[in-house]
């Protein structure tokens, strides 16, 4: 045998043994009072709330896997129902109408809101636990220079001119009725255009400046709308419901201890403390889970 | 333009002093990203290896093995990675279906291509000298087809860096959740160096799969 038929031979032996490399790792986890994976939406707020609960279960000895920037609810929602994930911290309002396929149940009373979501999360062994009196809702936002040109102050003032305006917001609110189509049946608003973007993110902010979109979609617990210069419109005809911070849970996982961790935080947490936690992540990159932690240390949580 | 809308287009690309605390990060992102890359070509090759010789063998095997995987080739990587979690869930095994389905299409036409491309005269040379056909194979027509083949994990490893990243979706995807986690906050230091770790990945991947072809397989020289 020549060389190149003894070298062949190495190539392939190399190549086998790379083969047989290719064993993924194994991961290990034991908690003293069992794991519990909780998820975060795709968004700033949803990694804030996430180690926000996700720390206070981790301090009443819970093991805490965490994952973040898991998407929208189209994702999050079969991870759940399958028990990828045990817990997510979703809104009453956008959650029922998410489960409910946008029946238009949603209302202004947070506990009638979170009763009929409970009863379409029950076929999925999920339950939504108390609601925070904790808002954030989606609102719709300009610029200071469209709000000028067109005087508009409230949603009603936006419906007389949207024709001549392209909207943006993330994909799913052409289809949800808090968003797009609620817009349509409430105020009769309809735009020019609706550009795809992201929920309230960078893509938003860009359109914003470039002059691309003239409304987007933005969170009313969001910090920085004020200095980056836009203008919420007031939600004059109250289109927009009980968009409460509720934990949604696997009713396997829901055990008391659990619920009353979770409610604890809930009963605790005010809009005024999310905007301020949403400013220090957003506006001075301090990392989700230090502002979160700080928070626990300062509301004595555990103590 | 309102002044102060868009703070954040007047911050730094980088903002170092964030960088400097936050470094395990990237560490351990981009750990992930050459795991998740590595068993993905290497499970795809093992596949493809098997199955390009098979397509090439028999020949009413290539258009069906081609088309399956070139339709699998072209659906959407989010949609895919987002429609298995009902039943893989948010695992590596969800990433590495798609990431492997990807690599496949460009693994098995190599290997395809470059069995093919064995002269004639060498086949009958082998046969003269008495090989048998698995021996031929094993001996002859694989070391000769190495170079391509060589070619096509090069190029699916390099495309595989860079569909990592998309496996972020699930919560799994190395420096893609830096990326991510970049645009959803709107700073620009994780989105920065997140790009640059994964563009750096991917060439020193190519660059380092070259100079193992070398040592290797030092025949493709000549080829």
């Amino acid at each position: 045998m020549n060389w190149r038929l003894r070298s062949a031979r190495a190539a392939l032996a190399i190549v086998l043994v790379m083969v047989a490399a290719a064993c993924g790792s194994t991961s290990s986890g034991t908690g003293s009072k069992g794991t519990i994976t909780i998820a975060g939406f795709k968004f700033s707020e949803g990694s804030v709330l996430m180690y926000l609960y996700g720390q206070a279960l981790a301090h009443d000895g819970y093991t805490v896997n965490y994952k973040p920037n898991l998407g929208s609810r189209e994702v999050v929602a079969p991870a759940i129902e399958n028990g990828q994930i045990d817990l997510y911290i979703g809104y009453a309002a956008t959650d029922l109408e998410f489960y409910n396929k946008g029946a238009g149940e949603a209302t202004g009373d947070v506990n009638a809101t979170v009763a009929k979501l409970n009863q379409h999360l029950q076929t999925q062994k999920l339950e939504a636990l108390t609601p925070s009196n904790t808002i954030d809702t989606n609102a719709f936002a300009v610029t200071k220079a469209t709000a000028d040109r067109y005087s508009l102050k409230t949603l009603s003032d936006l419906a007389k001119v949207s024709k001549q305006l392209v909207m943006g917001g993330p994909p799913e609110c052409k289809t949800r009725p808090f968003c797009v189509p609620g817009l349509k049946s409430v105020y009769g608003i309809t735009f020019k255009d609706f550009k795809t973007l992201d929920a309230d993110g960078t893509l938003t902010r860009a359109a914003f400046a470039n002059g691309s979109i003239q409304v987007g979609l933005v969170f009313s617990s969001d910090a920085d709308l004020n200095s980056l210069g836009l203008v919420v419109l007031q939600d004059d005809k109250h289109l927009e419901s009980a968009d409460n911070v509720v934990p949604v849970i696997r009713t396997a996982v829901a055990s008391d201890e659990v619920k009353k961790v979770l409610n604890a935080i809930s009963a605790k947490l005010t809009t005024p403390d999310l905007i301020n936690l949403n400013a220090q992540v957003q506006l001075q990159h301090q990392d989700a889970d230090a502002a979160t932690k700080a928070w626990l240390d300062q509301n004595n949580y555990g103590q | 333009m309102p002044s102060g809308l868009f703070l954040a287009t007047q911050e730094p690309w980088i903002l170092w002093s964030w960088l400097s605390t936050h470094g395990q990060l990237f560490v351990d992102a981009t750990v992930q990203h050459i795991e998740l890359t590595a068993i993905a070509v290497v499970v795809a090759f093992a596949i493809s290896l098997p199955l390009g010789v098979a397509a090439h063998r028999w020949k009413v095997l290539r258009n069906p093995v081609f088309t399956v995987f070139g339709i699998f080739y072209t659906i959407p990587s989010i949609a895919l990675f987002v429609l298995l979690i009902p039943f893989t869930g948010l695992t590596v095994l969800t990433a590495e279906i798609g990431l492997v389905g990807y690599a496949v299409l460009v693994i098995v036409r190599n290997v395809v291509v470059g069995l093919e491309s064995v002269p004639a005269d060498v086949i009958d040379a082998a046969n003269g000298m008495g090989y048998r056909p698995y021996r031929r194979l094993l001996q002859v027509e694989l070391p000769l087809a190495l170079p391509a083949i060589f070619a096509g994990v090069r190029i699916a490893t390099v495309t595989t860096i860079g569909l990592v990243t998309i496996t972020a979706v699930i919560g799994l995807g190395g420096l893609g959740e830096l990326i991510l986690e970049g645009l959803v906050s709107g700073f620009r230091t994780p989105l920065v160096v997140a790009s640059v770790l994964s563009v750096a990945l991917a060439l020193v991947a190519d660059l380092t799969l070259a100079g193992t072809q070398r040592v290797a397989v030092p025949w493709s020289r000549e080829a």
